[in-house]
């Protein structure tokens, strides 16, 4: 397995767009690693400077501390998963897996070994002479892994696997993929654009936007205490609600209403003093109590809880949010609820950077 | 697992590519064979039934060899017997139409030449001889292959292996 060091990390394409800014990081041996961000903000090709598949414009990356920055993708001992699995149709389940060893000219008795213990592994041992059209999107993920589990790399990618697959699938893809890791304590780095994919899996989330890396952390980190505007409405699901605020000597005064603040909330805030900040709180950090007064928009049951959707003030005319409230409620649209912020988060308007507090939890 | 078993147990997963590729070997033999024979033109020596018998046969052996040929790839022990009667049977062609023609004359112009030169002659031998050996040496493979998969199946079966 391996430790990999990626120092600096640029890409910039020859029509000069540059894809990634400065990208550090240190994944430890056997560590799972999610990088998570929408749709075109650097994270595969990210990947695929680490796998060798795009040319590192600047920075260095190391693998077990040997420099491998401009070494050739066959050279890396990396293996990599395909979101579109990069089967081969004519082969047989058993050859699809043999095949990289047979490239390489192994002993076909040890091939046939290493392919049987990754098909033990995935669950395909029935498979194996099945053809990649008779299996279910899931099975053929898990052949790709497999493909990639014979070579016993010091490092695993994972460019988006579960993308392809229905809803149920990729839950039920998700969980091997954490049991794999577990069993085979390998190193990966996993690509997804799906936080819950990124929270459930990782070890630690690298959340990216536009090329910067945003905040490197575990996901309770990221959830928990995340570094900017960005992260904070990014991971979690519905996202956290923003409102803009001001801070007041008698606390935070929105357009709509007034909120008292702790000991700690006020220190933290203090150089704030008569400026604009933006007030963040998650949906499920809310309950029914007197901050302020939302008029609902829309209510959606979910067993345990109920998504109310509406806006805040009883005119209807504040900004739109969502409150998680517990049970099963019944309003309806017009509705005014009372509301309560139990975990609130400050942003600063100008850097839309957190502002943290002194103690954490607050 | 021993190599030995090890060797065997692959079998389950692979395709008997070695004596399938013989099969084939065996087809192109006899297309060289029919190739050669078929553009000699000496008077009307072999304008008779036995050429059309000869050609009839050769489309029925293409399409049996080429059975064969994908049922021994997919380890299919059943396809070894055809395939020692298809060998046995380019051995007797030997005797056939090449013998017969090497000592037979035609009167072409009020010359009498031979049918069939002995060049030509040890050619078409050659060809089918070798189609033969290839026919038959994947139907023992084949067999034997079948076989060790199938003791080996069985030993799976009773969990001795």
């Amino acid at each position: 397995m391996a430790q990999l060091s990626l120092q600096h990390l640029e890409k910039v394409y020859d029509n000069k767009v540059q894809a990634v800014f400065d990208f550090n990081l240190d994944v430890k041996d056997g560590e799972l690693i999610v990088l998570v961000g929408p749709s075109g903000c650097g994270k595969s090709t990210t990947l695929r400077m680490v796998a060798g598949l795009e040319d590192i414009t600047r920075g260095k990356m190391l693998l077990n501390g040997k420099d491998v920055t401009d070494a050739p993708a066959k050279d890396r001992d990396i293996a990599m998963v395909f979101q579109n699995y990069a089967l081969y149709g004519h082969m047989t389940i058993y050859e699809n897996m043999a095949f990289s060893l047979t490239l390489r000219k192994e002993d076909p008795n040890v091939i046939h070994t290493k392919v049987l213990a990754a098909a033990e592994v995935l669950g395909l041992t029935e498979q194996l002479n099945k053809k990649p059209a008779q299996l279910s999107g899931g099975q053929r993920q898990r052949v790709a892994m497999g493909r990639s589990i014979v070579r016993n790399p010091q490092l695993f990618l994972f460019d988006e696997p579960l993308s392809n697959l229905d809803a149920k699938l990729r839950s039920a893809t998700r969980r091997e993929i954490l049991l794999l890791h577990k069993r085979l304590g390998a190193t990966m780095l996993y690509v997804t654009h799906d936080q819950t994919e990124a929270l459930t899996l990782a070890d630690r989330i690298v959340c990216m936007s536009m090329g910067h890396v945003q905040q490197i952390g575990t996901p309770l980190e990221l959830y928990d205490t995340p570094a900017n505007l960005f992260v904070a409405s990014f991971i979690g699901l519905p996202p956290m609600n923003f409102i803009d605020a001001k801070v007041e000597s008698q606390g935070l005064v929105t357009s709509r209403f007034s909120l008292a603040l702790s000991p700690a909330e006020k220190q933290a805030l203090a150089p704030y003093m008569g400026k604009q900040i933006v007030l963040g709180f998650r949906p499920e950090n809310t309950r029914v109590g007197s901050d302020f007064e939302l008029k609902v928009l829309s209510n959606e049951n979910l067993g345990m809880n109920t998504l109310v959707h509406g806006h805040v003030g009883a005119d209807g005319k504040g900004e739109r949010i969502t409150c998680k409230l517990a049970g099963w409620c019944n309003y309806r649209a017009g509705d005014v609820v009372p509301i309560s912020i139990t975990r609130k988060h400050f942003f600063d308007k100008e850097t839309t950077n957190a502002i943290k507090l002194e103690v954490e939890g607050v | 697992m021993t190599d030995l078993s090890v060797k065997n147990d692959r079998m389950r997963f692979t395709k008997d590519k070695r004596s399938s590729n013989l099969v084939l070997l065996a087809i192109v033999f006899d297309a060289l064979y029919f190739v050669s024979l078929y553009q000699t033109d000496v008077g009307n020596y072999y304008y008779t039934w036995k050429i059309g018998a000869s050609i009839v046969y050769n489309l029925l052996l293409l399409l049996s060899a080429f059975l064969c040929a994908e049922g021994v790839k997919n380890r299919k022990t059943g396809y070894t017997g055809l395939l020692i009667f298809l060998g046995v049977m380019q051995v007797v062609r030997m005797f056939y139409l090449p013998a017969q023609a090497v000592n037979a004359t035609v009167t072409v112009s009020g010359v009498e030449i031979a049918a069939m030169e002995r060049g030509q002659y040890a050619y078409l031998l050659i060809c089918l001889g070798l189609s033969a050996v290839c026919c038959i040496v994947a139907a023992v493979n084949s067999y034997v292959n079948g076989k060790h998969l199938a003791a080996h199946l069985a030993a799976m079966e009773n969990k001795t292996v």
